[in-house]
């Protein structure tokens, strides 16, 4: 007889059951991650001691063991694991070194500055990117698909570090569309926060003028970071559609008389859809990944740039702490990809 | 067709959000009084008594106030800040300080011996990376009113050049110890220091956040001359963006623009170019056990004579200085420039021929992901490999990342190393460099390595008179020339840029700009 814990799973719904056994993964996949970057950390050469201590400090053996017993750094390693595995438990992430803040914190206040950006960028990549698409599909072959064609190619190939630094030029420097770099004007203050992304917690209290600033520093990083997933989204988008268009149902919808808007966006974009949103979860992770020098040139104060000052100083646990926050935004998105898979197809059950 | 028409505008639509978003930038306007400063942040802390990193000193400085301090850019004599300049005894081991009254922290409260003493000790006791600076010192309320009595274990007469350091800044002791603030390891003050201000500066601390800006506001109750801006917002921005910025009046003040950043905008801006303190130099290992080849006093007169060190300077651009020792040129006791060695082939090569090694090849290590001031160190190296080309010696490049290259150096494991000195302005902060000295130990030179050169680092170090002091400094870094793995490069280039709107600017090497100095050039 089936305990009454198994029939109880057995009776949540399929998607549910399904969403649970992946967070559940995911969590063992997660402490999987803190073993491999704690691991990596140590194989990795240099001192920490070395990296955030000044010359005189470090070669004063009084100030480098308590600097040692102040981060756990004296343990052993299997010790500073454990010690580190114990804490994440608690939700304690341990301090950083370079900041000497709870690394908890500083991830999320660098995790919603990075998300804020992403987000945006992604909304516009996906608006623009399936537009393109769409135009292109419909077109093919004609003018319209030639010039969709070699505008995203160009998305795809050129370098971000690059189209940055241009685009800050042009619309900064030249022609003054843009008001520059940071995420607010110097010396605004940032809305109190409730999501830490400044465009929400603005529109959510209401500051339509720090609303306003807000998007028009997000616009011109965000535009940029848009950049490669609006070419990649494109070609998928026109490729999906291309396929769609060509099958008898499509042909059977039109033969019915139906609107041609309702033959493309109801009949041929919803299975291409799949392939889409596969690759717009693929592309968002790299977005978050590719952040980094959009964050630079942009002086974005985001996770990108939290992440590179700590591989610079060794600082161990933040490096885990943004190893470990990419790999649950990472698992997540996946997962959310999944599920869309059945809203959007119905053949597809879990 | 109606098909085309509908998805068209839908299309138009999408395509309509980016460039919604552009028609939503504008100039956000700027309170008039407010002083835009664009800064690369190496920045930790905000408590006074940790800090150790550059920006920290810059955005600190006009904050927190030491006993003494410096004034614009002259840095080898102390001024009255806190208090006087010190009355030093005959042994240069006793230094009496006497606080001046009216100074006030901004919460209008006096500053006073209680505040000093605390402050000092904590400093020295926390065990962070600026408590050697108070090494061996102790702090102690003097017998007449108002005095502080700072005694040190041996003579030092380079105390009162270091209390000029923003780490001996002096804090409101009774609200930092109603906020976790203890002189020990323990202290638990810096979170409550990252939040608010207790010092007696100009300034008053805001806003904190070491990725993005820190905001400033001016000291209503200021002790001393009111600064010219109400507001001072330093950001963390690029070397591209600061160059726009600054041209585009965005920001006053651009810190960390190269020399041929600014050659494009020259016309829109005021630019102060010089010398920074700090020193680039070259070692090659002492040690015979880490090399058998540097060691070699013929092959290191080679190499000494086979620099191209004016080629060295051109490239690193306008500002820099060869220095002829290795204390910075700006600093007592430096040596004057006409000292400065010179490539000399002919020398070069007929060392080599001394040393009786035939293509020998050395190895040189260095930090090849670190850049200061600009300067690549893997650019130095690599012009130093094609130097000594010319005179027969083959130089193998060996990058490596920053903390492996810092750890290898400290461990005195490097046989040939570019590397980097900077701290407190006083000719005492080049004696490391003496055999048996942290330093020295890096580059394999043990003591006893020279004990002419040990004697005399140990008199100049106890100098108390001037010109004396001077006189042992040189005699010092010309003994170090001579017998010394050292070969002093070049000093960097420091280049302040300044809008218009500003008076120029004066560079200091501890605090970069005193930025509550800044004027408006209509005043």
């Amino acid at each position: 007889m089936m305990s009454p814990l198994k029939s109880g799973w057995y009776r949540l719904p399929g998607l549910l059951r399904y969403a649970l056994q992946r967070l559940g993964m995911g969590a063992v996949l997660c402490v999987g991650v803190t073993f491999v970057s704690f691991a990596l950390t140590q194989v990795v050469p240099g001192d920490p001691v070395t990296a955030n201590l000044g010359e005189r400090a470090a070669a004063d053996p009084e100030i480098v063991a308590l600097y040692r017993e102040r981060y756990g750094l004296d343990k052993p390693l299997p010790a500073q694991y454990a010690r580190y595995l114990t804490r994440l438990l608690q939700g304690d992430l341990g301090i950083s070194q370079q900041t000497h803040r709870p690394v908890a914190t500083d991830l999320a206040t660098y995790m919603s500055a990075t998300l804020e950006l992403a987000i945006v960028a992604m909304v516009l990549a996906m608006a623009a990117g399936m537009a393109l698409g769409i135009v292109a599909a419909v077109w093919r072959d004609g003018w319209p698909d030639q010039v969709i064609r070699v505008v995203s190619l160009a998305g795809v190939s050129v370098p971000t570090f690059w189209l940055a630094l241009v685009c800050l030029y042009l619309f900064f420097f030249k022609f003054n569309l843009s008001p520059g770099v940071g995420r607010l004007g110097p010396g605004t203050p940032a809305p109190e926060a409730l999501t830490g992304l400044y465009t929400l917690d603005a529109a959510l209290r209401g500051q339509w003028g720090l609303l306003r600033e807000a998007l028009s520093y997000i616009a011109l990083p965000a535009l940029v970071l848009a950049t490669y997933t609006t070419g990649i989204v494109t070609r998928f988008t026109r490729a999906a559609m291309l396929d769609s268009l060509g099958h008898d149902y499509v042909r059977a919808a039109r033969a019915k008389g139906l609107p041609a808007h309702t033959v493309i966006l109801r009949h041929a974009l919803r299975p291409a859809l799949a392939a889409i949103i596969t690759v717009s979860g693929m592309a968002f992770g790299r977005m978050l990944a590719g952040a980094v020098l959009v964050e630079s040139v942009y002086s974005w104060p985001g996770l990108g740039l939290y992440a590179y000052r700590s591989a610079l100083t060794l600082d161990l646990q933040a490096i885990m702490g943004v190893s470990l926050i990419i790999a649950v935004i990472y698992i997540l998105v996946n997962l959310a990809v999944d599920i869309l898979y059945a809203v959007i197809d119905p053949r597809i059950r879990y | 067709m109606s098909f085309n028409r509908s998805i068209k505008a839908r299309s138009r639509l999408a395509l309509a959000i980016p460039l919604g978003l552009f028609a939503l930038a504008a100039q956000p306007a700027l309170a008039q009084d407010t002083l835009v400063v664009d800064a690369n942040f190496q920045l930790k802390t905000a408590d006074p008594a940790r800090a150790f990193e550059p920006t920290a000193s810059l955005v600190l400085h006009p904050v927190y106030e030491t006993l003494v301090t410096f004034e614009g850019s002259d840095v080898t004599r102390v001024v009255p800040l806190l208090a006087n300049v010190p009355e030093i005894s005959e042994d240069v081991k006793t230094f009496t300080f006497t606080l001046n009254p009216e100074a006030t922290f901004a919460d209008g409260s006096p500053v006073e011996v209680s505040d000093v003493v605390f402050s000092l000790e904590r400093a020295r006791d926390l065990k962070g990376s600026p408590s050697y600076l108070m090494r061996g010192v102790s702090v102690a309320a003097g017998e007449a009113p108002g005095t502080i009595v700072l005694t040190t274990e041996a003579p030092d007469p380079a105390l009162p050049f270091k209390l000029t350091n923003l780490a001996l800044s002096i804090l409101d002791a009774e609200t930092l110890q109603a906020n976790g603030g203890t002189a020990t390891p323990e202290d638990g003050a810096e979170r409550f220091l990252a939040e608010t201000s207790i010092g007696s500066g100009p300034y008053t601390l805001t806003k904190f956040d070491t990725s993005s800006e820190v905001i400033l506001e001016a000291n209503e109750s200021y002790w001393g001359e009111a600064p010219a801006y109400d507001r001072i917002v330093v950001r963390n921005v690029n070397s591209n963006a600061q160059q726009m910025n600054v041209a585009r009046g965005a920001s006053q003040i651009a810190l960390n623009l190269r020399p041929d950043q600014v050659g494009s905008i020259s016309d829109k801006v005021t630019v102060i170019s010089g010398p920074a303190a700090d020193m680039g130099f070259l070692f090659m290992n002492g040690n015979p056990e880490v090399s058998e080849l540097s060691v070699n006093p013929d092959l290191r007169e080679a190499v000494r004579y086979g620099i191209d060190y004016a080629g060295i300077i051109d490239f690193i651009g306008e500002g820099a200085v060869q220095p002829a020792g290795i204390i910075p040129t700006m600093i007592e006791g430096a040596l004057p420039t006409e000292q400065v060695p010179t490539r000399d082939l002919e020398r070069a090569k007929a060392a080599l021929a001394r040393s009786g090694l035939s293509d020998p090849t050395l190895t040189i290590s260095y930090a090849a992901d670190l850049a200061k001031y600009g300067i690549a160190f893997a650019d130095i190296a690599a012009k130093i490999q094609s130097d000594l080309a010319d005179v027969g010696i083959t130089v193998e490049l060996n990058p490596e990342s920053v903390q492996a290259n810092l750890d290898n150096y400290r461990g005195g494991t490097l046989e040939m190393s570019v590397q980097w000195w900077g701290g407190t302005p006083h000719p005492s902060n080049s004696l490391p460099f003496t055999s048996g000295k942290l330093v020295g130990l890096r580059a394999g030179w043990a003591e006893g390595g020279s004990p002419e050169l040990e004697e005399l680092a140990s008199r100049a170090e106890v100098a108390s008179d001037a010109d004396e002091r001077v006189a042992l400094y040189r005699d010092w870094q010309t003994k170090l020339n001579e017998v010394g793995p050292f070969v002093p490069l070049f000093q960097p280039p420091v280049t302040l840029v300044g809008s218009t709107e500003i008076a120029p600017l004066e560079y200091n090497p501890m605090w970069t700009v005193d930025l509550s100095d800044v004027r408006k050039a209509s005043e």
